[in-house]
């Protein structure tokens, strides 16, 4: 399967980038060029250059130093916003399917329909307004949209995999529920969610980035992607590196989960190929 | 920026805008439109129901008048009030209102108006921002149709400069309710329709009682994006801005001949507001420290591109009573650290800066916590939009520390004022601002404004930033913009075009 | 039939009234006494009465929500408390920007998605589908207001093709306006485009190997004419599914971008609204979008039961 995996051309791709974001937040944590928060009013909105290779921003700061640093936020978001899904999302999918029919299953899935129909860009901007902007709600407000999805998710794959005949057996040998969901059901059903879990985090950051855009997510000084957009906008015709950088960032990282995504699906479940 | 004419096949936007240009002939007869663009737009339209800033931009002087007004040279004078005598020991004052003034809606205006206006901003329910104006009076009386007397509690001194505020517009009994959204005012223009988020449109009064204005129709149109406000002028949808948010786009737009930059004044005193009654800046130590930490200079350079005229105290230095005090608080982290920990925070503290939307606060903002970082202070920055800040800073008092200019003119008085948003309590200031009001000479008012204004300063009460710029553009051949704001005013009667 | 209908209507009015429940609750409900939470904690207490009184909050919850649904139907809505002005009317002058925009987005996201998609298809595996399908995976990936940031940077900036942003307005002309929403339309309809480019090449290369494209071929139909007369009708069913689902995106999606390009439509006026803590126009703005998202939502579930039978005990589609 390995070997499979690395003649795909998405999976290797995705890969890569995933492994240069993460690479690049680890780094950022111990080093940056400049401290990516000091200002140097002085040395504002200056273009590429040998001192600052990515230029500087409005307050005189290092924009690769603040990429850098975003990047640290974003996997962040990503992480905590797609385990809040998967915890929660994937607990409640699995029980309903233990219990499929049931009142339990139907209020379940009725609310995963019911959250759908809430457009989450709109939800997340009331959610933040009422508990007032931030990274930490911006980050809960993402993570309750993941909850249906893994739930939908964990609860089709768990019905396909209890239906085999050894769960039967192990039913009919008297082992618990629990015992069976743990080891039967999740070691099966652990490769879909992997795959629904690289597009979430995609999702995620693409989120982050939109909610700090509009001002409501990451408030500075913690730099953040799509905050650094927002503020270049004003300075476009001034500083148009300010605009292009952060939003490659954006780009490249979510395009480096999708990829990393559809590659994990391929090679986990080839017959799926073209969805 | 630069059009070029070979594009012109592709841009429809050029086609229209190329024209005049290529057939000046064409453009002989004397145009008589304007698009004034602004940053806010006004939530209502009453001046004398909510104390945002946009309201008198769009309707001092131009929907509604006043008694007394200012010009563009801050200089008061008279609206629609023709004569005043005051008293010898000036407590009545005798108002004779100009005649064949009449309301956009026909009525006549008459004595009974002005005492409806000032009686309805003196009651305990009005909304009105600054009722101080009104204070003083004992009662209000209209003597024939032009004719109102005004009778004090008490001397004070600039008791009729008040009237010249846009708190003090003139409306008709009749139509006062519907100020908000339906303004029937006595001024040169009327409203036609109020695009909401986007345009307020104003046509000429045909029926004002003074000089007939050159512009028969007058569009407001609100654009708070700054990159779109130097687009939109550099387009040409805009005839002028006035007053720009991306002063860093100045050095392009002057480089543009079809468009002139002034940067003049306003009376906005920018500063970091720190809530006096709350730990802990309720210790003059932590709140000198605070002025110590932040360098102006920095603040003005990287919030308003170096603009900004730095000041050292709430006071316009337009004004003959201001006292230079820029020197009197140097920037000086290490001392700042000192004070701190003689305040008992030798590690510092956690506090929230509530921003308002303007860029000036946004970006002041961050530069200013970085510079608190720095002292140890750890600041977290909370945007607000403007109903929140009002709200919860301005009424409630619930904020550590804010961001925001004060518009108004000669407003030193908000340091004596009970319950304001500062929380600052002084009775030697409230004693100098008193003195302010009983002044019998200029030399006694100035001497008293000089001394509050040395006060506040000592008390450390707030930071003192920057007199915020007010950045003019307009097209070329469009005149008449006030290029200064002695209060927040776009008088359209005065603009012309070449 | 009548059952299938019946269910899923059920079902729709069901979400629908959920959903107003659960709105109403959190801007009326939870906050205590929304009249207070507008006013500030310092309003007098004739002030907040006077205020009550106006927004008829001395009623009882269950009298006030029925009178906000029948707002709906009436079209009075209540009395924005930011702009003072009826909501309903502050609606109505933001449709006439949102709507078009949402269309024109709709239009472009699927003349692209689908022109390219079915290209993709007729190539598949060759260069122009791997280059295609690259293609869809970085417009998947781009943002869509960084897109417009770009755009605007090179057509509005640099090019001086498009205005940067805002709207004249259609009584400026029809061609003022449309250029106005031009790049907003288009920034909103990449992602999207994207999605539909996957989903139409799938769809055609499964249609592809359907018996009738073999029998159609083998009646001498050329491949060109195979894809257009058989091929492309069949695809186009999971498609249309999609892209009526993907309304929901493009609406909410107008939120974003009518904040990156300064419009004044429906999307601004909800983010300024819950800014400016305005509940009267929240509460009514979320419930037309939220509507509107399930509205669609179960249109195409009716509409894909009704062409497609099998579907019709299903728990829907595109989910």
């Amino acid at each position: 399967m390995i070997g499979r995996a690395l003649r795909h051309p998405s999976f290797v791709l995705g890969l890569a980038i995933t492994l240069l974001v993460l690479g690049v937040a680890f780094l950022a944590t111990f080093w940056t060029p400049h401290d990516a928060t000091a200002m140097r009013i002085s040395a504002r909105l200056r273009p590429p250059s040998a001192t600052n290779w990515l230029g500087t921003d409005q307050f005189g700061r290092d924009v690769l130093s603040m990429l850098m640093m975003g990047a640290r936020n974003a996997l962040l978001v990503g992480v905590v916003a797609v385990g809040i899904g998967l915890s929660i999302g994937v607990a409640l999918g699995m029980m309903a399917a233990t219990r499929e029919g049931s009142l339990a299953d139907e209020a379940i899935m009725r609310l995963c329909d019911f959250t759908f129909a809430f457009p989450a860009v709109l939800t997340a901007i009331l959610i933040l307004t009422f508990l007032g902007p931030g990274l930490v709600n911006a980050i809960l407000a993402i993570g309750i949209f993941n909850i249906p999805v893994f739930a939908r998710i964990a609860r089709g794959a768990s019905l396909q995999v209890m239906a085999r005949d050894y769960i039967r057996a192990a039913q009919a040998a008297g082992r618990s529920t629990f015992g069976i969901l743990h080891r039967h059901v999740l070691p099966n059903i652990r490769g879909i969610l992997i795959v629904q879990a690289s597009v979430q985090f995609a999702l995620a950051i693409l989120a982050e980035a939109g909610l700090s855009y509009l001002g409501i997510g990451t408030q500075p000084p913690n730099p953040s992607w799509g905050r650094m957009l927002n503020d270049s906008q004003t300075f476009l015709a001034q500083a148009p590196y300010l605009a292009i950088f952060p939003g490659a960032a954006i780009a490249l990282a979510v395009l480096g989960f999708n990829l990393l995504g559809d590659g994990l699906r391929d090679v986990l479940d080839p017959k799926s190929k073209e969805r | 920026m630069q059009h070029s004419s070979c594009r012109l096949a592709l841009s429809l936007r050029l086609a229209a805008l190329a024209l005049p240009l290529a057939l000046p002939a064409l453009a002989q007869a004397p145009r008589d439109s304007v698009v004034v663009c602004q940053t806010l737009e006004p939530p209502i339209l009453d001046p004398a129901g909510g104390a945002a800033a946009a309201i008198r931009e769009v309707t001092y002087d131009n929907v509604f008048e006043t008694l007394l007004a200012f010009n563009a040279e801050g200089r008061i004078e008279p609206r629609l009030a023709e004569k005043i005598e005051s008293s010898a020991d000036g407590l009545i004052h005798t108002i004779t209102l100009r005649s064949g003034v009449t309301f956009h809606d026909g009525a006549a205006l008459t004595a009974e108006d002005v005492k409806f206006s000032f009686e309805r901003a003196m009651a305990p329910d009005s909304k009105n921002s600054q009722k101080w104006i009104f204070a003083p009076i004992d009662r209000i009386e209209a003597r024939d149709t032009r004719t109102v007397i005004i009778t004090l509690k008490s001397y004070v001194g600039d008791f009729l400069d008040g009237l010249a505020w846009a708190d003090a517009t003139i409306f008709s009994a009749k139509s006062a309710d519907k100020a908000a959204t339906e303004p029937v005012g006595t001024g040169p223009y009327q409203l036609v329709r109020w695009n909401r988020g986007d345009r307020l449109v104003l046509k000429r009064n045909e029926n004002y009682w003074g000089r007939k204005p050159a512009i028969a129709n007058a569009t407001f149109r609100f654009i708070s994006d700054p990159q779109a406000q130097v687009a939109a002028l550099t387009a040409g949808d805009c005839d002028a801005h006035t007053n720009l948010s991306a002063p860093e786009a100045v050095p392009q737009l002057r480089a543009n001949p079809n468009l002139r930059v002034s940067i003049g004044r306003t009376e906005g005193e920018t500063i970091v507001a720190m809530n006096n009654g709350k730990a802990p800046f309720n210790n003059p130590k932590v709140r000198e420290a605070i002025s110590k930490a932040i360098d102006r200079a920095q603040v003005n350079e990287g919030a308003i591109s170096g603009f900004g005229t730095l000041i050292g105290t709430h006071f316009s230095p337009n004004h003959p009573a201001y006292v230079d005090l820029t020197g009197a608080v140097k920037h000086d982290p290490a001392a700042a650290k000192k004070l701190l920990a003689e305040a008992g925070y030798p590690n510092g503290f956690s506090v929230t800066l509530r921003l308002p939307p303007p860029a000036y606060a946004q970006r002041g903002g961050e530069i200013v916590a970085a510079m608190l970082g720095q002292v140890g202070i750890k600041v977290s920055i909370e945007p607000v939009q403007w109903a929140q800040w009002l709200e919860r800073v301005f009424r409630q008092r619930d904020y550590d520390l804010t961001i925001i200019a004060h518009v108004e003119p000669l407003d030193i008085n908000i340091y004596a004022r009970d319950g304001y948003y500062f929380g600052y309590v002084s009775e030697a200031v409230k004693a100098a601002v008193a003195r302010t009001k009983s002044a019998k000479t200029e030399a006694e008012r100035i001497a008293a404004y000089q001394e509050a204004q040395r006060l506040i300063t000592a008390d450390h009460v707030n930071v003192y930033l920057f007199m915020l710029p007010k950045i003019t553009v307009s097209r070329a051949g469009l005149k008449g913009m006030w290029n200064n704001w002695p209060v927040p005013a776009n008088p359209l009667a005065q603009l012309s075009w070449e | 039939m009548f059952a299938f209908l019946a269910r899923r209507l059920a079902t729709l009015l069901t979400t629908l009234a959920v959903a107003a429940i659960l709105i109403f609750a959190v801007t009326e409900i939870l906050p205590g006494d929304p009249a207070a939470a507008m006013l500030g904690l310092t309003a007098t207490p004739e002030t907040v009465a006077a205020l009550r009184a106006e927004l008829g909050l001395d009623a009882p919850a269950f009298v006030r929500f029925f009178g906000w649904i029948a707002g709906f139907f009436t079209g009075d809505l209540g009395i924005s408390y930011a702009y003072r002005v009826p909501v309903a009317g502050l609606i109505a002058e933001r449709l006439p920007v949102t709507l078009p925009l949402a269309i024109m987005a709709s239009l472009f996201a699927s003349i692209l998605g689908i022109t390219l998609g079915a290209l993709a298809a007729s190539r598949a595996n060759s260069l122009v589908d791997s280059a295609l399908m690259a293609g869809a995976q970085v417009g998947l990936a781009i943002p869509n207001f960084w897109f417009g940031i770009l755009m605007v940077l090179l057509l509005s900036i640099t090019l001086g093709w498009f205005p940067a942003g805002g709207f004249p307005g259609w009584e400026t002309g029809f061609f003022k306006g449309l250029q106005a929403l031009f790049l907003p339309a288009i920034a909103l309809a990449l992602p999207q485009g994207a999605v539909l480019a996957r989903l139409t090449r799938t769809a055609v290369l499964e249609a592809l190997g359907e018996d009738f494209v073999r029998t159609a071929r083998a009646k001498g139909l050329t491949r060109g004419q195979t894809l257009r007369r058989h091929v492309l009708r069949n695809a186009m069913v999971p498609v249309i599914t999609m892209l009526a689902l993907q309304f929901s995106f493009l609406i909410t999606g107008t939120i974003i971008i009518e904040n990156v390009f300064a419009l004044p439509g429906l999307g601004r006026l909800i983010f300024q609204s819950v800014g400016g803590h305005d509940l009267v126009t929240v509460k009514s703005l979320v419930m037309i979008y939220v509507g509107a998202v399930i509205l669609v939502n179960a249109l195409v579930d009716i509409a894909y039961g009704l062409i497609d039978p099998r579907l019709r005990f299903g728990r829907g589609v595109g989910r």
